[in-house]
């Protein structure tokens, strides 16, 4: 190409220099056989540079072995809370299981994970309520937390689900860190037992954290019925999740069982009876002005079936977590408390 | 001190990042304060030719009828201090040594062929055929920043981050700042772009004419420069020279090769860059209203030939042969288009496949067609749902397209749009094939109602939901291609069929 470039642009006589003239450029004259080796072998050179720097950015993930079970008790088992406005319901019966000191410490670093995996609006409860989001955020603060992060991985657009849904504005409003997920940002799950999900990529910013709370919606859901709490952890995971749909159930509790939330809040202020989990008809959404707050995770999807009248052994991880002995789900001999705002 | 030369420049520079800034905004939420459309309304070539050839009145028409009215006035001034193109072209040109020999006669001709072109544009738009998207500089820019530049830096920028948080540390300052780029400037998306090499060669070609004669292209083949270049002749604005010692500087120099032996120039091919004023040993160039000794007279005016007039009516013929076939025949029809665009023959010869709509797309699954629609289809838009579906709620393309190829619809109206409808392939289906569960279609159906529906079938002692189409309600947005876990081939797929266009 040189030698091309050499006879095309030969030298001609020129009486005048200007400025910006270059002479002695690549193009401007032939290219010695020296010249054209060295320039081929600089190149050659920078290859393995490239490989490298390629390299690094897809450099092979870590493996993690799930966070750890901080068992933090609260009050009672369950809470259940009912009153008008979301935000008030959520700071009370958060204050009536322990209050939010019980589970973040000073300088915690506060992973609060709703759902926001749809492009809706809250009025079509495909994502959780903002207020209720924005009542834990508030909370965390108040208990000293550092930082609060709040994501999803989302199924549609992520900018519009965290637009429409008003949790993106509403948490940058209240204080939090709020992003999205980056898929190379990840761990691979590593289960002491076997497990469907071992490998499984797990975002980082879920599992470096000291407190996780997660914040579902109560919605109808096409496969599993219902989506609640461990359903919702699947907004964790990175990487292509439709194949994580075989086997769900117990996918979904070796999930929770590695994510561990300390806390657990099901938001069914507003709730999807059909066409789930997408909706979009507002004729489908029932409002139930509730608040379901617990340390179990299985015991609060549990007591969440009852208020849509669902039996829980028809939800595949309840299913699971009822016969593998996760968590609670007796519902009788828990210790609730009920309260009205 | 040049400092005309400096104007210059700095329009130049300013035209071409605002151009680059407007497609950069062309992603959702679309809240620029420039409408991407901006500089395709202030191409004549487009606006009129797709007004003449579609039979309709183009918003765009009164912004370009101003700008040629600026041309009558001030002479080819777009092609020298706005247009994107011409100024990649100087960028390119930056590689060449910068005197060279002009000759007359050879200039004489070079600045033929655009003429051509624009009249062979011009006729075939009579007929119905809008030619224009081929070579309008404008649009060849726009693609090449959209489907080329925008996702290059993006993806080097993305990649580079990415890489330094990886090789430093996580939960870094340079994190936090990573993050903000990602949901402000840098967008979340990294754009892919079937074949965008072959649109870059395109491009690259074009740029590259520079090397053996500055600034080629704008001289000989841009039938907007020609436009310019008729509606310059009539400018106000004159090159004066005094006290002219006929050192032939001005001539050498000149980009354009407008300026003759004799020292006139003809003013419909000076694109105003300033060069011959700084030129001038005597000090004695410059550009003024009134007429001065010389480059009054407009000389010979560069009109056509006996040969050229057969060769013009005879492509003419030719081109217009097109139009009285059935083309739809040698076409692949199952191309899915974006929502409600017009129907095949006159979206083929609406859209000027300026990119914008694909740059816009929130999923990236709109894609430039190559040769799957003929020869005549290249580079126009389809969905590609195993890239990115049609999100249900945007309507962002028809927002940004120049020519109303896709219109602009309400969300309501776009709610109610079909593009197409979607079949389940039951031999691969993972619960119709396997028994397994999946049903991650059904799940991800944005219809109110679900345009996916499930039965259960008890397959052994299992209760399986499998998954079918309503096809009342599929409104063909692909997201069930995209989302089906079923590879390499989709279960889930969706064809044109039922589309509606408008």
């Amino acid at each position: 190409m040189g030698v091309l470039a050499g006879e095309i642009f030969k030298e001609k006589e020129c009486g005048m220099k200007r400025e910006g003239f270059r002479p002695d450029s690549m193009f401007s004259r032939k290219m010695s056989r020296k010249e054209f080796m060295k320039l081929m072998l600089l190149g050659a050179a920078t290859l393995p540079f490239f490989k490298f720097f390629s390299n690094s950015a897809e450099a092979s993930t870590p493996n993690f072995n799930g966070r750890p079970k901080r068992a933090v008790e609260g009050l009672y088992d369950l809470v259940v809370a009912k009153g008008e406005d979301p935000y008030s319901i959520t700071l009370k019966a958060v204050e009536s299981i322990g209050g939010m000191e019980k589970f973040v410490k000073n300088n915690d670093v506060v992973v609060v994970k709703p759902n926001i995996g749809w492009d809706r609006s809250p009025e079509q409860a495909g994502n959780t309520n903002p207020q209720v989001v924005a009542a834990l955020i508030d909370m965390a603060f108040k208990a000293g937390a550092k930082k609060v992060k709040v994501f999803d991985a989302t199924c549609n657009d992520a900018r519009r689900c965290y637009t429409n849904s008003g949790i993106g504005a509403i948490a940058k409003e209240h204080g939090a860190d709020v992003f999205f997920v980056e898929d190379w940002n990840v761990v691979k799950a590593n289960f002491p037992y076997e497990s469907p999900m071992e490998g499984w990529p797990i975002l980082r910013d879920a599992i470096e954290c000291d407190t996780f709370i997660n914040v579902p919606i109560l919605k109808n859901h096409g496969l599993t019925t219902l989506t609640l709490s461990m359903k919702n952890l699947m907004g964790v995971c990175a990487g292509r999740r439709g194949p994580m749909h075989d086997n769900i159930g117990r996918k979904l509790v070796d999930l929770t069982d590695f994510i561990n939330p300390e806390l657990t809040v099901i938001d069914a202020y507003r709730v999807l009876l059909r066409n789930g989990p997408t909706g979009g008809d507002l004729e489908d959404v029932a409002t139930m002005k509730t608040v379901i707050v617990s340390t179990d995770p299985t015991l609060a999807d549990t007591y969440a079936c009852g208020l849509v009248d669902v039996a829980p052994e028809s939800v595949q991880y309840i299913e699971v977590a009822m016969n593998r002995g996760f968590g609670k789900y007796d519902i009788n001999s828990a210790h609730k408390n009920f309260i009205n705002v | 001190m040049k400092k005309l030369i400096a104007a210059r420049m700095i329009s130049q520079a300013f035209f071409l990042s605002l151009f680059i800034y407007i497609l950069w905004s062309t992603t959702y939420p679309l809240k620029g304060t420039l409408k991407a459309s901006t500089f395709f309304n202030f191409s004549p070539l487009i606006m009129i030719i797709t007004s003449i050839s579609e039979r309709v009145i183009l918003p765009g028409l009164a912004a370009s009828c101003f700008i040629l009215i600026l041309t009558a006035l001030f002479g080819r001034f777009f092609c020298g201090w706005v247009c994107p193109l011409g100024s990649a072209i100087d960028i390119a040109a930056v590689f060449t040594r910068r005197r060279r020999k002009e000759d007359d006669r050879f200039n004489a001709k070079a600045k033929q062929p655009k003429f051509l072109i624009l009249a062979v544009i011009a006729i075939a738009s009579l007929f119905g055929i809008q030619l224009a998207w081929i070579m309008d500089p404008i649009v060849i820019m726009g693609r090449f920043t959209s489907l080329n530049l925008i996702p290059a830096i993006t993806a080097t920028v993305n990649l580079l981050l990415i890489f330094t948080i990886k090789a430093f540390n996580y939960n870094s300052a340079i994190q936090d700042f990573y993050r903000t780029l990602k949901s402000g400037i840098l967008g979340i998306n990294v754009y892919y772009f079937s074949h965008s090499g072959i649109i870059f060669l395109f491009f690259l070609t074009i740029c590259a004419f520079t090397l053996f004669k500055r600034r080629a292209w704008c001289r000989m083949a841009c039938p907007l420069g020609a436009i310019y270049a008729l509606a310059g002749r009539f400018a106000i604005l004159h090159r004066v020279v005094e006290k002219c010692i006929s050192c032939g500087r001005c001539k050498s120099d000149c980009r354009m090769g407008a300026i003759r032996d004799d020292m006139e120039y003809s003013k419909g091919e000076c694109v105003l860059c300033m060069d011959c004023v700084y030129d001038c040993p005597q000090h004695a160039t410059a550009f003024r209203w009134s007429s001065g000794k010389i480059g009054a007279a407009p000389g010979k005016a560069g009109g056509i030939t006996r040969r050229q007039f057969f060769l013009l009516a005879g492509s003419s013929l030719f081109l217009t042969g097109f139009n009285f076939k059935d083309r739809s025949a040698f076409r692949k029809t199952d191309i899915i288009r974006p929502p409600a665009a017009l129907k095949e023959d006159h979206f083929l010869d609406r859209c000027v496949r300026c990119g914008n709509c694909m740059k816009v797309c929130i999923t990236n699954g709109l894609q430039p067609v190559l040769l799957q629609s003929g020869l005549d289809g290249i580079w126009t838009p389809q969905l590609v749902p195993e890239i990115g579906y049609c999100e249900y709620n945007c309507v962002l393309c028809g927002h940004t397209c120049p020519t109303g190829a896709i219109p602009a619809l309400s969300l309501q109206e776009k709610h109610e749009v079909r593009l197409g409808v979607a079949e389940i392939d039951r031999s691969i289906c993972i619960p119709w094939a396997q028994g397994g569960e999946c049903i991650v279609c059904q799940e991800h159906c944005p219809i109110p109602q679900k345009a996916i529906k499930v039965q259960k079938d008890v397959v052994g002692d299992e209760v399986i939901l499998k998954p079918y189409i309503d096809e009342r309600l599929c409104v063909g947005c692909g997201i069930c291609q995209s989302k089906c876990p079923v590879r390499p081939i989709r279960a889930v797929k969706v064809s044109s069929r039922n589309s509606y266009r408008t």
